[in-house]
């Protein structure tokens, strides 16, 4: 509760600032005419073309890059020889920061879906390799040790064994990986695609009308921030009290 | 097998993992050689490369890489002050913590880019809006990590400093602060990162002289071999920047068991 | 000899005779060992961990080894398991030399947290070595009960392994172990981290359940004292390398019971010998 009281102040603060001296211009907006143009843009369907727009490419581009990060991370953390042979190369890609594909992307497939949707796979790619190889190279020796003693063969070990060991770490990876690719949607559409919620923002923006930037940034507040609740409730729902131990391990 | 053999061990893993790098250059000029992709989009290694060279020869290249690495830096380190002096401040006191604390962890995850459209309209198309974008997109990782530094505090060490009779300020500098040092540092390695990320991306909104904004326009004009060697030196100033953070973990986080 | 196992020996004179008669026969067991040690060497990292080991195990023979820790139980453990590999010498399992795990060959981890699978009920972590023997689905659920049942587990079959107590999440290891119908079980100090009740009540288990089964065993342990209790045949380990510095027969009278055979003069005649024995060679 005490965590509403400072936004709360701070709002209300802003708002008599913005009535007693009139801040209102092109450039800011007072609280209470933020929320009336985030309203009205709810309303008028705003909201919704451009958030289905992000949010369809930010899950299109973690079902792609997702399932690549999650077959490398298997091969390399299941194999050493191949991770050790890839190291350099891996090492010279990762920092390679997303956004300066945004240049090649657009070169290659123009404004659009496909650009963004390129560099959202790329961007979700590397978290969830990286939380693969770190799950499998998790799991307690001991376990490979009893699969061993057991002779499970190769399908059974990866299935009864590797998989499950990971799964918890495999979906903390993924929903890191959704954070991620929401945040690359919408930096992708502020810097130059003319789609979804950044773009939203940026018109507004262009257009002088504050109240419908800071709307539009409430926005974004609000559905990245219910995604990221829905990905942890669903975390803690689908790995409740028998996979907390493989976690901490 | 002793520690000499290891040792050659990972130096022989590590040539023929950089073999292996060669061998993915060489597979991409062979694709660019082949045309399996047209050259307007995939030059070969080989030209990306000459045109780098030209740039450096020419000083463009190199103003430009030194522009954008200054913003990056300036950005990071207004950020990392303003992000550990900050959170020092709400981080000492758990009162300020229990006020402060749920809204900084609902404003984290939100994309650091967002802030672009309010620094331009404050600022306009400027360096100044750049940093702000920049300080302001990166102070999150710090901020919290400091507050948490301090919250984290093993509850043994604060009654030392009860015992010891330290003074608030001398428990913050001397316990709570170092007690915060793994994690600060661990977020400035994500702050530089995000640094560099808004640095490109406020080159390319803001239309500022840079490398990230030189991509963007050899890609309007199809000139691919510049746009790649850009990308590939954007790649190497975080791989650089990367590695300097490494040395510099290492030296300060030496009395850490190590992990 | 010692002169000290000499005076003790001297001492006990009167309860040895006693004992005699009492004997076991245990000529039934077959002469032709199970397990060889061939002039094993193992290294590690360039350090002798293991310097020439020779020993054979015979059929259902129990077998304990002691030492001071870090004089190489556990590794001599796990080249029996197929688990590592010797550097010189070999070990020969059914008249083949071991190469890699064996099916029949089943391992109880010390560390029983790590071995069973957090995510699987008990039941389902008796059932994970049943699928790996491929044994049928519908045979499962009666085999996974009864292994439960001999183990005291009957009723927990559907609480996870967290859910669990440290001596039940052994017991669950141990019911695994068994669904692998092993020829030979290796213990690794299984009862090293409970409490003395338990540890009590669990050896009995394991005495009674090798009865039935007729499965050798080779048991790792701290514990002098459950080393005499349980063994057919003690092997006391030395450090520095690794190597076999004495070997104790155990001619106490089965079936065993904590309260008779712990008083047995014979027990505690071996008891002083073996803890003499260890304490000299740390000196
Ligand atoms: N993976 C390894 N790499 C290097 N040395 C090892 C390794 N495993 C064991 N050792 C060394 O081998 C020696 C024997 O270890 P081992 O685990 O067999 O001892 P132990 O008798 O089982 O001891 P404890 O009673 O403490 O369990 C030790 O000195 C240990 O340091
Ligand atoms: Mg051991």
């Amino acid at each position: 509760m005490k965590g509403l009281v400072f936004p709360l102040v701070a709002l209300v603060a802003l708002q008599i600032l913005a009535m007693v001296w009139g801040i209102e211009s092109d450039n800011l907006a007072s609280p209470v005419s933020v929320l009336q143009a985030a309203w009205t843009a709810a309303l008028d369907g705003t909201v919704l073309t451009a958030a289905s727009h992000t949010l369809s490419t930010t899950l299109g581009g973690l079902a792609i890059g997702g399932t690549l990060g999650l077959l490398l991370g298997l091969l390399i953390g299941l194999v050493q020889p191949i991770d050790r042979l890839l190291t350099v190369s891996l090492e010279f890609l990762r920092p390679v920061p997303s956004v300066a594909l945004i240049p090649i992307a657009l070169l290659i497939f123009g404004l659009g879906y496909r650009m963004e949707l390129v560099i959202v796979a790329k961007g979700c790619f590397w978290p969830i390799l990286i939380m693969t190889r770190a799950a499998i190279r998790g799991i307690h020796p001991r376990l490979m040790e009893v699969s061993r003693m057991l002779k499970l063969g190769p399908v059974a070990r990866i299935w009864k064994i590797f998989l499950p060991a990971a799964l918890p770490r495999l979906f903390v990876g993924l929903r890191l990986a959704a954070g991620v690719g929401l945040t690359i949607a919408v930096t992708v559409e502020i810097a130059t695609n003319p789609y979804g919620l950044g773009y939203a923002v940026m018109f507004a923006q262009q257009s002088f009308r504050p109240d419908l930037m800071f709307g539009m940034l409430l926005w974004i507040g609000i559905i990245g921030w219910s995604f990221n609740a829905f990905l942890l409730f669903a975390q803690n729902r689908l790995f409740g009290r028998a996979a907390l131990v493989g976690a901490r391990s | 097998m002793n520690k000499n053999t290891t040792r050659t061990g990972k130096i022989l893993w590590l040539l023929a993992s950089l073999a292996f790098a060669a061998a993915l250059i060489a597979g991409w000029q062979l694709i660019a050689n082949m045309r399996l992709i047209s050259p307007v989009f995939l030059p070969g290694p080989d030209r990306a490369f000459d045109a780098a060279v030209t740039g450096f020869e020419s000083g463009e290249l190199g103003g430009k890489l030194l522009l954008t690495v200054e913003r990056m830096i300036y950005g990071w380190v207004l950020s990392s002050i303003l992000g550990v002096a900050l959170g020092t401040l709400i981080g000492s006191s758990a009162l300020a913590r229990s006020y402060f604390g749920p809204t900084l962890e609902f404003i984290r995850p939100l994309p650091a880019s967002a802030i672009a459209p309010i620094a331009i309209t404050l600022f306009g198309l400027s360096n100044a809006s750049v940093l702000v974008l920049i300080a302001f997109g990166t102070i999150w990782p710090m901020l919290l990590a400091t507050i948490h530094g301090f919250a984290a505090i093993h509850p043994r060490l604060t009654e030392v400093g009860h015992v010891l009779k330290l003074s608030r300020l001398e428990t913050i500098w001397k316990i709570a602060l170092p007690n915060a040092v793994p994690d600060i540092l661990a977020s400035m390695r994500l702050g530089l990162t995000i640094s560099l990320i808004l640095t490109i991306v406020g080159e390319m909104l803001m239309g500022l002289e840079g490398i990230g904004n030189s991509i963007l326009l050899a890609a309007r004009s199809f000139d691919a071999p510049n746009l790649y060697a850009g990308v590939i030196l954007i790649g190497l100033i975080g791989l650089v920047s990367n590695l300097l953070l490494d040395m510099m973990d290492r030296r300060l986080l030496r009395w850490r068991p190590s992990r | 000899m010692t002169a000290f196992d000499q005076a003790s020996a001297r001492k006990l004179k009167n309860s040895e005779q006693l004992f005699t008669g009492t004997e076991v026969d245990k000529g039934m067991k077959s002469a032709e060992p199970l397990i060889t040690f061939r002039n094993v060497c193992l290294d590690f990292v360039g350090r002798r961990i293991l310097q020439d080991i020779n020993l054979s195990i015979g059929r259902q023979e129990f077998v304990c080894v002691v030492g001071p820790s870090g004089c190489g139980k556990t590794t001599t453990l796990r080249l029996i398991a197929g688990l590592l590999q010797p550097t010189s010498g070999e070990i020969v399992y059914n008249g083949k030399p071991v190469r890699e795990p064996a099916r029949d060959i089943a391992v109880v981890f010390q560390d029983y947290t790590n071995a069973l699978l957090p995510w699987r009920t008990a039941a389902g972590n008796v059932s994970l070595a049943l699928e790996a023997a491929g044994v049928p689905r519908t045979e499962r659920p009666d085999r996974i009960a009864a292994l439960l049942e001999k183990v005291g587990l009957g009723n927990r079959g559907e609480a996870y392994p967290s859910e669990l107590s440290g001596g039940m999440q052994q017991r669950l290891q141990i019911a695994r172990c068994l669904a692998q119908e092993p020829s030979v079980l290796l213990m690794d100090e299984p009862f090293g981290a409970l409490d003395a009740m338990t540890r009590q009540h669990l050896q009995d288990q394991v005495l009674r359940i090798m009865d039935q089964s007729g499965t050798t065993v080779f048991f790792v342990t701290h514990d002098l004292e459950e080393a005499i209790y349980l063994a057919d045949r003690v092997i006391a380990l030395a450090p520095n390398p690794g190597r076999v510095a004495e070997v104790f027969d155990i001619k106490l009278p089965r079936p065993r019971n904590q309260l008779t055979t712990r008083e047995d003069p014979e027990f505690l005649r071996l008891r002083r010998k073996i803890f003499d024995f260890v304490q000299e060679s740390e000196a």
